[in-house]
C-alpha cells in the first residue's frame, strides 16, 4: 500500500537533487534552469499529494496556476539567455560577472 | 504487492535516477531529452494520484511547449560541451547541502502528524477536470484572471527582450540633424596623412 509518506519522501528527494543540480552546474545557465523546474516539478507533486489525500481539488488548482507562472519564468529566462549570448558570446555562469557583484 | 506498489517504485526510481543523470551530465541535449522523460513519467505518477486533467496539461504544454523551446533555444545557441571547472569541490559543496535539507525535510515529513485521510474516499460523480473547472470559475476566479495577465507579460517581455535595435526605417531624426555641426560632418586632412 502507499501511502501519503512515499509520495512525500519521493518529491522530497527530487529537491534536493535539484538542488544538487544548482550547485553542481558551473558551465551551463540552460542546466540551471532545467534544474529549477525540476523543483517546480516536485513541489507540484506534493500540492497533488496532499489534493489527493485530504480530498480537496484546491491544491490541483494550485498546480495549474504554478504550470502557468512556471511556463512564463521559463519563456522569459531563455529569451534573457539569448540575448546574453548575444552580448558574451557564451552562457557560462563563471563569466556572468558584468555587474561586479 | 499489487500492480500500484510495483507501478510507484518503478517510475519513481525512473524519475530519481534521470534527474541524478540530468544533474551530472554536460550534454545540454541530453539532458532535455532525460527532462522529457522524467515529465512524462512524473504525468504517470500524478494519473495515479487521480489528477488526470493536470498530467495531461503536464505533457501537452511542458513537454509539448517549454521543453520544446528549451531543445529550440539549444539549436540556436550551439554552445559546446564543456567540462565543469574543479568538479570535486562543488560535488562536495552540492552534495552536503542537499543532504542537510534533504534530512530537514524528512524529520518534517515523519514526526509532523499529517491527518492521513486515504481511507475516507469519497466518491464524486463529477470527473477530474469538471470539477477544477467549477473551482477555477467561481472561488479563484480572480487568480485566474491574473494568471491571464501573467502570461500576457510573459509574452511581451520575451518579445521586448530580445528584439533588436536595428533601425529598419529610412525616416530621417530632425532632432539629431539640428544637433550636427561642422566638426562632426566635417574632417579636414593634411596631403601627407593621407
Amino acid at each position: 500500500m502507499i501511502t501519503m509518506t512515499h509520495y512525500l519522501v519521493f518529491s522530497a528527494l527530487l529537491f534536493c537533487i535539484s538542488i544538487a543540480g544548482i550547485f553542481i552546474n558551473r558551465k551551463n545557465i540552460l542546466l540551471l534552469l532545467m534544474s529549477i523546474e525540476l523543483m517546480l516539478l516536485s513541489v507540484n507533486t506534493n500540492f497533488i499529494v496532499f489534493s489527493h489525500f485530504s480530498n480537496d481539488i484546491s491544491g490541483q488548482v494550485f498546480v495549474f496556476f504554478i504550470l502557468a507562472v512556471a511556463a512564463a519564468e521559463s519563456a522569459i529566462g531563455l529569451a534573457i539567455i539569448v540575448s546574453l549570448y548575444r552580448i558574451r558570446n557564451s552562457i557560462e555562469i563563471n563569466l556572468i560577472n558584468k555587474l561586479k557583484g | 504487492m499489487d500492480i500500484i506498489t510495483i507501478l510507484f517504485y518503478l517510475v519513481t526510481s525512473v524519475i530519481i535516477f534521470s534527474s541524478i543523470s540530468l544533474v551530472i551530465v554536460n550534454n545540454t541535449v541530453h539532458a532535455a531529452l532525460l527532462l522529457v522523460l522524467i515529465f512524462f513519467n512524473s504525468a504517470i505518477l500524478w494519473l495515479m494520484l487521480k489528477a488526470e486533467f493536470l498530467s495531461i496539461v503536464l505533457v501537452l504544454v511542458y513537454v509539448g511547449a517549454v521543453l520544446v523551446l528549451f531543445l529550440f533555444v539549444i539549436m540556436l545557441l550551439d554552445i559546446p560541451v564543456k567540462k565543469n571547472p574543479s568538479p570535486k569541490l562543488y560535488l562536495l559543496f552540492s552534495v552536503t547541502t542537499s543532504l542537510i535539507m534533504f534530512a530537514e525535510l524528512y524529520m518534517v515529513i515523519f514526526f509532523h502528524n499529517f491527518s492521513d485521510k486515504a481511507n475516507i474516499v469519497v466518491s464524486s460523480e463529477l470527473n477530474n477536470t469538471y470539477e477544477i473547472g467549477l473551482m477555477l470559475f467561481t472561488e479563484y476566479v480572480f487568480s485566474f484572471e491574473i494568471t491571464a495577465f501573467i502570461l500576457l507579460v510573459a509574452i511581451i517581455a520575451a518579445i521586448a527582450i530580445n528584439m533588436s535595435k536595428k533601425q529598419r526605417s529610412l525616416r530621417q531624426n530632425p532632432g539629431k540633424q539640428i544637433l550636427e555641426n561642422k566638426k562632426s560632418r566635417l574632417k579636414i586632412i593634411k596631403g601627407d596623412e593621407l
